[in-house]
């Protein structure tokens, strides 16, 4: 079997926590900070740090406003995160099938 | 001299052989474990890499939530249920045909008009009305709005050859209407905002509520005066009409921000 699949899996998607995060704003255009936390069953300190890890990676942006005078934090994936994670899938993809394929 | 020397070239060569036998053999158990653990591995990428597409596409399907503006169909339904409500009692459609009937055509008229507004926002941001959360939604509220229009089927049929002035079935019905559109709210919010679950559940209490004034009219043989289309007019009409004013006023503090 090809290892080179496995070595080119996004290493920064590849996290549990970060993929789940990158799944849900996949099929949506926005989430905000509390929809994740509570879709996802993470502590506000775990979601902030895989949120910047994404960020620092270019792959989502957070954005700062206010609803009914409360703060509001919204994360939505970049152009370059959307490609990043099609391509996460991809590469899963192929690795489902070549190993398909030894079976 | 030559003897020992043939005997102990004999030994090597037999000791040789023994080696070549037993390396062949380790060799080959060797790399047939290692076979096995490449095989047992290939089968442990594939789980590990399809549930990771399951988790994926799970996910995917938990996050795109129904995100049409419920306002104007909350409104719309309000409307239909405060008029309708006013209408019924003032034209006096009291015999339990009649209500059915009456009630029976607001529902379609309130569908209808659902499906309208929908439409008209799906064509207003240029996507398809049939969507996956549009879909999964409609899956949601058929079972418990499929067992209303089947009790409605019901009861006209069996109210029918009647036509006599029967509150207590309008009241029945107004109870498992109430249930059964407070249980349809709730799953249909599994995949909308999280508003739509405490809608349903206050259904569900007014149902309740509408459940003990019957029994407690019951067993004190008390009559009722109190009009089925107004009660109408005040649970579905009044929280309908309610909820989307809420909606508009808080959709309207979201623009703004």
């Amino acid at each position: 079997m090809n290892p080179e699949a496995f070595l080119n899996l996004d290493r920064v998607i590849h996290e549990k926590g970060r993929l789940a995060i990158m799944s849900m704003l996949a099929a949506t255009a926005e989430l905000s900070f509390t929809e994740l936390r509570d879709a996802l069953s993470m502590t506000d300190g775990n979601l902030t740090t895989h949120i910047r890890t994404l960020q620092e990676s270019g792959y989502v942006t957070v954005a700062k406003s206010y609803q009914n005078k409360r703060p509001l934090t919204t994360v939505s994936l970049t152009n370059q995160g959307r490609k990043a994670f099609a391509d996460y899938v991809d590469l899963l993809e192929k690795i489902v099938q070549q190993t398909r394929k030894l079976k | 001299m030559a003897e020992r020397e043939t005997e102990s070239g004999e030994v090597f060569r037999a000791l040789l052989k023994k080696s070549i036998f037993l390396q062949s053999r380790y060799l080959s158990y060797f790399s047939l474990a290692n076979y096995h653990f490449a095989m047992q591995s290939a089968s442990m990428e594939t789980d590990w890499a399809a549930e990771h597409l399951q988790t994926i596409r799970t996910l995917m399907e938990r996050s795109a939530v129904y995100r049409r503006a419920l306002a104007p169909i909350m409104v719309w339904n309000g409307l239909i249920g405060v008029v309708g409500g006013v209408a019924g009692w003032k034209t006096e459609h009291n015999s339990a045909r009649s209500f059915i009937v009456f009630w029976s055509t607001a529902a379609v008229l309130s569908i209808i008009g659902s499906f309208l507004l929908v439409r008209r926002q799906a064509l207003k941001e240029s996507e398809p009305f049939w969507s996956p959360p549009t879909r999964r939604i409609a899956q949601a509220l058929l079972p418990p709005l499929f067992i209303g229009a089947f009790l409605n089927g019901f009861a006209a049929y069996w109210t029918w050859s009647e036509g006599a002035n029967n509150s207590y079935v309008a009241f029945i019905l107004i109870l498992f209407w109430l249930f059964l559109y407070g249980c349809a709210a709730h799953s249909a919010a599994f995949f909308m905002t999280r508003g739509m679950k405490l809608f349903g559940w206050i259904f569900i209490t007014a149902g309740c509520a509408v459940l003990l004034a019957i029994s407690m009219a019951i067993s004190k043989d008390w009559q009722f005066h109190f009009p089925p289309h107004l009660l109408m007019a005040a649970t579905f009409g009044g929280l309908h009409l309610a909820y989307g004013i809420y909606l508009y006023l808080t959709e309207k503090g979201k623009n703004a921000s």
